[in-house]
């Protein structure tokens, strides 16, 4: 019985080197012409190969990704531009009555609901976008230090820990934003059941339906994006933290300086380029919110029986682009341009100071 | 030490594992039976009488024994619940049988393998609880040398010493005789011990209630997908649910005739092809831009960098007028001759930000190992593929996840793209579009809160389980490419 398993291995293995073999030799044969065409060009001075130029190669990598960009990210850039100029630009035939330069950026400055308070529902959405901006940035840039700073003093759990802050940054913003809207519902939500466990009246409190007024609505929006923001910020100073030279940290022990003066002339000054890099970019991203706005108030950024609206300035754009009633797209063009010019300023201002003020 | 006992152990761990998987197959196979069970609300012209779902009471027939709709939530539950232990445990389980080396067997292992084998047996796998827990013996044996008989014997002394361990005090020392200076001392040891015990809980405490701010939301989204109707709406709603009172039936409404099921497979199709797009693209472009000299690199380089602050509204506006009639006529065209598809996969089969985190990982690979390369005739896509990708493959990796789940997330335009197409477009809605424009509303007007916070779980479950498999490549990256940016 053995010797046949042996006999049959046998048989398989030579079947198998074979096939090797006549692989090998294909290959080997193929590199052979190879070499000889290599030979024959090489004297007759005719290898482009070796001669090919730096950047054609890098054309030939680049190409894939040059094709796309320039498609849709360049030519848009160079688009907008002249969409600005255009005026009563109709997208269906692609047709404009003439040309105007500030016409467009006036519509949007000028518009109900821009600046301006539309005289229907009393908001505009620069003033909301601000409103936003202004707190809901500090509060969680401050929040997101402190917890940094507390997963790093502790050891057990810290990953545990670590993993949950996380998990907002996984997250779907339109699922997670319609769960929000629910739990501040006066029908099943756990908000209002909660602060009733405090003695509060609940019976009539609204949040996010009609009967809300604008500030609690604004509420429930500034928590849900801090609540979605601090997922990344909590990430970025955790590293940065950790990547601080643990000498500072024992010779202020050797000291036995307090725990909140380490913080503050330790930890903060060392970390202070990325506190204010992450300052930025919250900012932006603040000035770029839609999304959570969409999730807890639907499309239109007015939650249904309230006369106010909570829609911001990428709202307000994409709002002439929005499905079938396509609108002056030139107005839009106007909008993005301004709101470039918002984001353009703070990232000078970033590179500016991260350049020369911020250190210790 | 033994080493046929560790051996032994090894080879009855392989066979339970097994087991596992065969349990674990059988809970998916039964999972789908179950949910595939399910009755729905019956359709009248064409509409689901969904008012109906919450009051129905069918009897369910499996294998000649009847049960109602509370005995078929109860098992589905238990299934899920045997499911969410098995799959971590399998996983852990094959990881560590490959990396166990004989010194790391002590007396803990013995007891895990007590505990997996507890869970194995409440789990109904009672054939890899058996081999658990006679692999445990063999341990034992492995790590003190005794019998199954003498560790019976042995576990009560054990015990006893143990508790004999806790009821001994400590010696106190006598303060009287100690000198002024070391009683200072030992107060302000005492007081020091103190604030630090004081702030580490409030350190905790504060860590725990920001915890419990970001989890609230999850656990109450998979609790509200499972309750009923009356349940979801009531202005006292339950914080707790008995588990004959998980409605699975919820699910199976919103991905039958909410058409979720569509709009899973729409988003697929988006993600994994826009992903591997995004994924070849970059590799080229990172490499271009990292090894191949050439004149202009980095002021090429430089002008991508500076297109990422442009907002994305602003491209936006000009792609939707090239995807359109006047442009590609990708969409916006008369019925039956739209792509939606490519229109919303093409805008982003690239990406600036992964070409420039991929470039920082090519450029710190040395470039001494090019040079070797070059010398020994291998060419550059050759030296691309065999080396860079290897090297840089975990960094490769999180660029696919993290786009996939960019993917996952889309909503502005596909929301764009599909709203172009009125009911033709609808079909092409991603999951983003689906959950804020699908109307969850019964006849009377009334929004089914569960079964919306039902397909918000549906949508946010599988971002969480790939979350917690690659946990680690996605925090790494993150982390980096904070501290890079």
């Amino acid at each position: 019985m053995a010797d046949f398993i042996k006999n049959v291995k046998g048989f398989f293995n030579k079947i198998g080197s074979a096939i090797k073999k006549f692989f090998w030799d294909i290959r080997r044969r193929i590199n052979n012409v190879k070499r000889r065409i290599g030979n024959f060009l090489d004297k007759h001075n005719l290898n482009f190969a070796s001669k090919f130029p730096g950047w054609a190669k890098a054309l030939i990598y680049l190409s894939p990704a040059l094709i796309v960009l320039a498609i849709f990210t360049f030519y848009p850039i160079i688009n907008s531009f002249a969409l600005v100029v255009y005026q009563n630009y109709n997208m269906t035939n692609d047709t404009i009555t003439g040309y105007t330069i500030f016409g467009n950026f006036l519509t949007v400055i000028t518009d109900d609901s821009f600046i301006v308070p539309a005289s229907h529902t009393g908001s505009s959405a620069v003033i909301n976008t601000l409103i936003i901006v202004f707190i809901s940035v500090p509060i969680s840039v401050l929040l997101a230090l402190f917890i940094a700073a507390a997963l790093n003093s502790i050891k057990p759990l810290k990953n545990f820990f670590q993993t949950i802050y996380f998990l907002p940054y996984v997250t779907n913003t339109i699922a997670i934003g319609l769960v929000f809207a629910y739990m501040f519902k006066a029908e099943g939500g756990l908000v209002n059941q909660f602060l009733s466990l405090f003695g509060m009246n609940t019976e009539n409190l609204s949040w996010v339906e009609s009967g809300a007024v604008f500030w609690r609505s604004m509420f429930v929006l500034i928590f849900y994006s801090i609540w979605s923001s601090l997922a990344f910020k909590i990430m970025v100073f955790l590293t940065s933290i950790q990547g601080i030279d643990k000498q500072y940290y024992q010779a202020a022990a050797i000291d036995a300086t307090p725990r909140n003066r380490i913080f503050s002339k330790i930890t903060v000054p060392l970390i202070s380029p990325m506190i204010f890099y992450i300052l930025v970019t919250s900012v932006i991203g603040a000035f770029k919110i839609y999304n959570a706005i969409v999730a807890l108030f639907g499309v239109s950024g007015q939650p249904a029986g309230v006369d106010y609206n909570l829609q911001s300035i990428v709202m307000y754009i994409y709002k002439f682009i929005d499905g079938s009633n396509a609108g002056n797209l030139s107005v839009a063009a106007a909008g993005s341009l301004i709101l470039f010019a918002i984001i353009l300023v703070l990232t000078l201002v970033q590179m500016q100071v991260s350049k020369k003020r911020v250190h210790y | 030490m033994d080493k046929n006992l560790f051996l032994k152990s090894n080879k009855i761990e392989k066979i339970t594992l097994v087991f596992d998987f065969l349990a674990l197959a059988f809970y998916i196979f039964a999972f789908f039976a179950l949910f595939n069970m399910l009755a729905l609300p019956e359709v009248v012209d064409g509409h689901m009488q969904l008012d109906t779902l919450q009051f129905m009471l069918p009897i369910y027939n499996l294998l000649n024994v009847t049960f109602d709709k509370y005995a078929m939530n109860t098992m589905i539950t238990l299934d899920m619940l045997f499911m969410l232990v098995a799959t971590p445990m399998l996983v852990t389980n094959i990881k560590k049988l490959k990396n166990r080396t004989i010194y790391e067997i002590d007396s803990y292992t013995a007891s895990a393998k007590f505990i997996q084998g507890i869970i194995n047996l409440f789990s109904l796998n009672i054939v890899s609880g058996v081999l658990r827990i006679i692999n445990m013996f063999v341990l034992v044996k492995f790590v003190k040398g005794y019998n199954a008989k003498e560790f019976f014997k042995s576990i009560f002394p054990a015990i006893k010493a143990k508790f004999k361990q806790w009821t001994t005090k400590k010696e106190k020392i006598d303060e009287s005789k100690l000198d002024e200076y070391s009683i200072s001392i030992k107060k302000s040891i005492r007081r020091q011990t103190a604030v630090s015990a004081i702030r580490i809980s409030f350190t905790y405490i504060f860590l725990i209630v920001m915890a419990l701010i970001i989890i609230i939301p999850f656990y109450w989204m998979v609790l509200t997908s499972l309750k009923d109707f009356s349940g979801s709406t009531s202005t006292n709603p339950a914080f707790f649910l008995n588990i004959s009172q998980m409605n699975w039936v919820n699910y199976k409404v919103v991905l039958t005739e909410m058409n979720f099921g569509l709009y899973i497979k729409n988003t697929v199709i988006v993600a994994i092809f826009s992903t591997l797009g995004t994924v070849i693209t970059t590799i080229l472009a990172a490499y271009a831009f990292a090894r191949i000299e050439f004149k202009g690199r980095e002021v090429l380089f430089s002008i991508l960098i500076m297109t990422m602050m442009i907002p994305g509204e602003l491209y936006i506006i000009t792609n939707f007028i090239t995807v359109s009639k006047n442009g590609f006529g990708w969409v916006g065209m008369p019925t039956g001759e739209n792509s939606y598809f490519v229109a919303m996969i093409i805008p982003f089969i690239t990406s600036i930000s992964y070409i420039f985190f991929l470039r920082q990982n090519f450029k710190q690979i040395p470039e001494s190992l090019y040079k070797a390369a070059r010398v020994d005739g291998c060419s550059d896509f050759k030296y691309l593929m065999r080396v860079m990708v290897p090297i840089a493959s975990p960094t490769i990796f999180t660029i696919t996840i993290l786009n996939i789940f960019s993917s996952w997330n889309a909503y502005i335009w596909p929301r764009i793209i599909t709203g172009v197409g009125g009911l033709e477009g609808q079909q092409y809605w991603l999951i983003s579009n689906a959950l804020r424009d699908t109307a969850f509303v019964l006849d009377n007007g009334r929004v089914m809160y569960n079964l919306q916070i039902a397909a918000s779980a549906l949508v946010t479950v599988p971002l969480l389980i790939v979350f917690f498999m690659f946990r680690k490549y996605i925090m790494n990256g993150i982390g980096r490419s904070g501290t890079k940016g």
